[in-house]
């Protein structure tokens, strides 16, 4: 899984990231990168990360997304993962994750419903 | 315990993380497991994975179909020749990372797992070897 499949999308003043199923540690990095990048270019309001695909969550990855998330609050964003797996839940759990106050969603769709009250950034 | 149809994997880039969780994947889909333990078993070998390459920069991965006490299972071994671990204990607790994780790596594989032996020494190496049984108690 190489860098080039990750797409930042802006939907109105959201930004709308689908995390590939499997990616490496760079294309992990990478991601992070292009999110704050989009993040001080737009007006949007918050990040949705979708990991609905994403079957393995590592403690390198979590850290990544924690992290990409209080990069995003610092930013006036708010951030929302959306749909984790059963068994991802399970593993990250039993894996000792703690993923603190991180927003988390059932699916896109219900974490637009929670962005939609978050404060703008203008 | 019989063993057969070995797979190895050399881990000496962060790229080849992801060699492992492929393996590990098919291994582990092809002997039967379900869904929520095939996650399991490749996040702990990501983990394990990780730390080899972290710790002493590379090192192997044999993944191998194994039969014991009437189950099926898959033992992940991982090797390397790097530092090693100083206090095996100290490493198997909560929170304690020398190297800028978060200290979940070995304490949260081994609860992924059903077995799990370090053998290391300062100097000599490590070696950490995993077994996830199919329809285990554990499960």
């Amino acid at each position: 899984m190489t860098g080039e499949s990750i797409s930042v999308n802006k939907i109105r003043d959201i930004l709308l990231v689908t995390v590939p199923a499997d990616p490496d540690d760079e294309t992990i990095n990478l991601l992070q990168e292009k999110i704050l990048q989009a993040m001080e270019r737009t007006e949007v309001r918050g990040l949705i990360l979708d990991i609905s695909t994403v079957e393995t969550l590592d403690s390198f990855f979590a850290r990544t997304i924690i992290e990409t998330a209080q990069m995003v609050r610092l930013m006036g964003g708010r951030t929302v993962v959306a749909g984790m797996r059963a068994s991802v839940a399970i593993t990250a759990t039993q894996l000792g994750l703690v993923f603190g106050d991180l927003r988390t969603a059932l699916d896109v769709d219900r974490a637009l419903d929670m962005l939609r009250d978050a404060p703008s950034r203008r | 315990m019989e063993r057969n149809k070995v797979n190895r994997v050399d881990i000496a880039s962060e790229g080849d993380i992801l060699e492992v969780r492929k393996t590990v994947r098919n291994e582990s889909a092809d002997l039967g497991f379900g869904p929520t333990d095939i996650t399991r078993i490749v996040t702990a070998a990501s983990e394990l994975a990780r730390n080899v390459f972290r710790f002493a920069g590379c090192g192997t991965m044999l993944c191998t179909r194994v039969f014991g006490d009437g189950h099926n299972g898959l033992e992940l071994v991982f090797a390397d020749q790097g530092p090693g671990i100083e206090n095996i204990d100290q490493a198997m607790e909560r929170g304690f990372t020398t190297g800028g994780g978060l200290g979940l790596g070995l304490p949260g594989t081994k609860r992924l797992m059903d077995q799990m032996e370090i053998v290391s020494a300062p100097g000599q190496g490590t070696r950490v070897t995993v077994v996830k049984w199919l329809n285990s108690k554990a499960a």
